[in-house]
């Protein structure tokens, strides 16, 4: 089989989100000799690029968006072991967490897919993340951007605790800081110095994007 | 009462498949006493996992109240939880409020806090009380705050909800101070506290500890986890109703576990997501029709049921926030609601507005009409009255049935629904909601609460201090 065709059915197993098929494929991109990061590129982003477009054009949901994104992930297993060397590249890098005292995690995990789908290479320090494993892993990762979590009305000022938090160990100026959750809103960002705010998950890719100087 | 959502065997199913998750999958908590209080009664342990079995079910459930009264600081409240009366709460944690006079969102306030109490107070179909959150008191002792603002703004019963047991005690010193003693507030709760676990059935450390905290202090317990469709809970709604009912019935179960015949209530909010932006949405007509299944459940159990329902995903008290309210509170009070929470509510339970507890004041008020319980009799089947009138070329409006039924409230009587002849109205051409923000105002301007005591003032100050002291 041509190497167009396996390629093509890659993208197809991601938009339609099948896990099996992405990588019953994908081991097949490999045995016939096709280079892990053409696979990826002209396979899997190309599927989860139409997974993007098709959400964007109002045909696609979340769970669209979901079953592609881990579709995706089916196919990058096999292949980073194969990697050695050779490096994914992302449009930016993410830490992302729920603050502490805060057990919900769903809005979080939805931004993150939806990053990851928009390219951003990203880590979750899950829920209830102490203020302290933010610094630490803001040393040791080196994102970009961190990106805090609050749910409860109660636990948004832990929000604000971690912005000072980077301000005193210095360094609040190497990242940007988004803040989200359902009680959050701009008026809050602006309170504790948050660089950006989203008021859902689609909008959160755009502000990410915006706070990187990727869109104008 | 008088809907049924599911049949006798699909109530029954729905049943089963709540102790089957029970019994097979279980909930989570890290807290060492939640789960030595549920593996010491017999539950079990598999992995990080406790199991129910059909003997802690029975036994627990079996002591379970199937009433209790809720009281306000004075005679004038009391309420009989349990016997389905749709008693209307107030929203709860609401982060920001719409501005009664510009009519823009912002954060809440400690003033709004006692302005829109005070409100509530005034509303005669708003019967119980549940704070919104303010912005600028210390965060640290948020809800003794906010307890004792709600305690001297209104003499109406409480509902404060506590996420873990950091305040509990301050709390409820605050309401022994009102209630006079430790007894007085047991024989007489001034509040219900619902805790809420995180879905899908997990306890999490804060909710399993305030759990076991509320039941030990003796006040009335709320269950109240929030799933949403699709997101933390089954997109079907049948299995979303199976889920929410068996991780409410777990916090059922460990309460009665620990205080056999201790107060509750099932407080479901089973919500939904907007699968393209990932919103939680209150809105309907799934979260009515979700809830009315849940209530049925809870009157199959004989446990009083709080749902939220006077609440929508509209921004503003308009027409849809008017159909939102009034759909899902009267799917849920015909289904046996003993409290509909959220009243006053926009944007999905985030935002509180005076206007709107106008409006669901009214919409209360005609919820609360169409449940009343009647009577068929010969009297009012009025068969003598329509001959009689007939044979004598008459009509009805002269007859002495009339007046006797309209004097004993046959009709409901709106208190802002426009109902003037059109020439009337057009004098003002105004909306109801026009009407509402009218009327919020003027009752915030003047309405007096009844006031607490001097020695209760002064109870107050000492235990603020004390709490500022302890948690700041």
């Amino acid at each position: 089989m041509a190497n167009e065709e396996i390629l093509r059915k890659l993208s197809e197993g991601v938009l339609e989100g099948d896990e099996v098929q992405v990588k019953e494929w994908t081991e097949k991109a490999i045995a016939a000799g096709i280079e892990p990061l053409e696979v990826i590129n002209d396979g899997l982003t190309k599927g989860i690029q139409g997974v993007g477009a098709l959400f964007a054009a109002g045909t696609y949901f979340l769970p669209d968006l979901l079953l592609g994104a881990k579709a995706m992930d089916a196919g990058i297993k096999v292949l980073e072991p194969l990697m050695t060397g050779q490096k994914r590249e992302f449009i930016g890098r993410v830490l992302m967490g729920t603050v502490q005292g805060d057990l919900h995690e769903i809005g979080k995990n939805i931004v993150i897919m939806m990053l990851k789908t928009a390219g951003f290479e990203v880590m979750d320090l899950g829920i209830d993340v102490p203020a302290r494993k933010f610094i630490e892993q803001t040393r040791d990762f080196k994102p970009s951007i961190i990106g805090i979590s609050a749910l409860l009305t109660t636990t948004v000022g832990r929000q604000k605790e971690i912005i000072e938090l980077l301000e005193e160990e210095g360094l609040r100026k190497k990242v940007k800081v988004m803040i989200g959750g359902a009680p959050i809103n701009q008026n809050w960002a602006d309170t504790i110095g948050a660089d950006g705010y989203a008021e859902d998950a689609s909008v959160a890719v755009d502000v990410a994007k915006r706070l990187l100087g990727l869109v104008g | 009462m008088k809907f049924d959502y599911y049949s006798e065997a699909q109530l029954l199913q729905v049943h089963e498949a709540s102790l089957d998750l029970l019994k097979k999958v279980g909930i989570s908590t890290s807290s060492k006493r939640f789960q030595t209080l549920l593996l010491d009664h017999g539950c079990i342990e598999k992995g990080k996992r406790i199991l129910f079995t059909q003997d802690v079910i029975d036994k627990a459930m079996k002591t379970v109240p199937a009433v209790f009264n809720l009281h306000g600081r004075n005679d004038l409240h009391r309420l009989e939880i349990g016997s389905k009366k749709a008693y209307c709460q107030t929203l709860v944690g609401a982060p920001s409020v719409i501005d009664i006079e510009s009519g823009e969102r912002r954060d809440a306030l400690l003033k709004d806090l006692e302005d829109i109490t005070r409100l509530a107070d005034a509303l005669d179909n708003v019967d119980i009380i549940s704070p919104l959150f303010p912005r600028d008191v210390p965060q640290e002792i948020i809800l003794t705050v906010e307890t004792a603002t709600c305690l001297r703004n209104t003499s109406k019963p409480l509902s404060i909800c506590v996420e873990s047991s950091r305040e509990l005690k301050f709390i409820k010193e605050l309401l022994v101070a009102v209630a006079g003693s430790e007894k007085a507030l047991r024989e007489k709760p001034l509040a219900t506290l619902p805790v809420s676990p995180v879905s899908p059935l997990e306890f999490g450390f804060g909710p399993a500890e305030a759990l076991l905290d509320v039941v030990e202090a003796g006040l009335p317990l709320g269950v109240e986890p929030c799933p949403q469709m699709g997101a933390t809970g089954p997109m079907s709604m049948n299995g979303l109703v199976a889920m929410h009912n068996a991780e409410i019935l777990a916090g059922v179960i460990a309460a009665q576990l620990l205080k056999p015949g201790c107060p509750l209530t099932m407080s479901s909010r089973a919500t939904f997501m907007d699968m393209r932006t990932g919103l939680a949405l209150w809105a309907m007509p799934e979260m009515g029709m979700m809830s009315a299944g849940l209530n049925q459940l809870g009157r199959y159990y004989h446990i009083p049921v709080a749902p939220g329902g006077y609440c929508g995903s509209s921004k503003i008290a308009d027409m849809q926030s008017g159909y939102e309210h009034l759909y899902n509170a009267l799917m849920e009070a015909l289904a046996g609601s003993d409290i509909i929470g959220s009243a006053g509510s926009l944007d999905n339970a985030l935002v509180e507005c005076f206007t709107m507890l106008v409006m669901d004041n009214e919409i209360s008020s005609v919820v609360q009409r169409t449940i009343r319980e009647f009577e068929v009799n010969e009297e009012n089947l009025a068969i003598d009255v329509v001959a009689e009138v007939i044979a004598n070329h008459d009509n009805f409006l002269g007859h002495k049935h009339t007046r006797k039924y309209l004097r004993s409230g046959e009709l409901w009587i709106p208190t802002i629904s426009q109902r003037q002849t059109f020439e009337q109205w057009a004098i003002k051409s105004q909306k109801v909601e026009d009407i509402a923000k009218e009327k919020a105002k003027n009752l915030v301007a003047t309405h007096q609460p009844a006031p607490l005591g001097v020695e209760v003032e002064k109870e107050f100050t000492k235990i603020i201090t004390a709490a500022k002291k302890a948690l700041m």
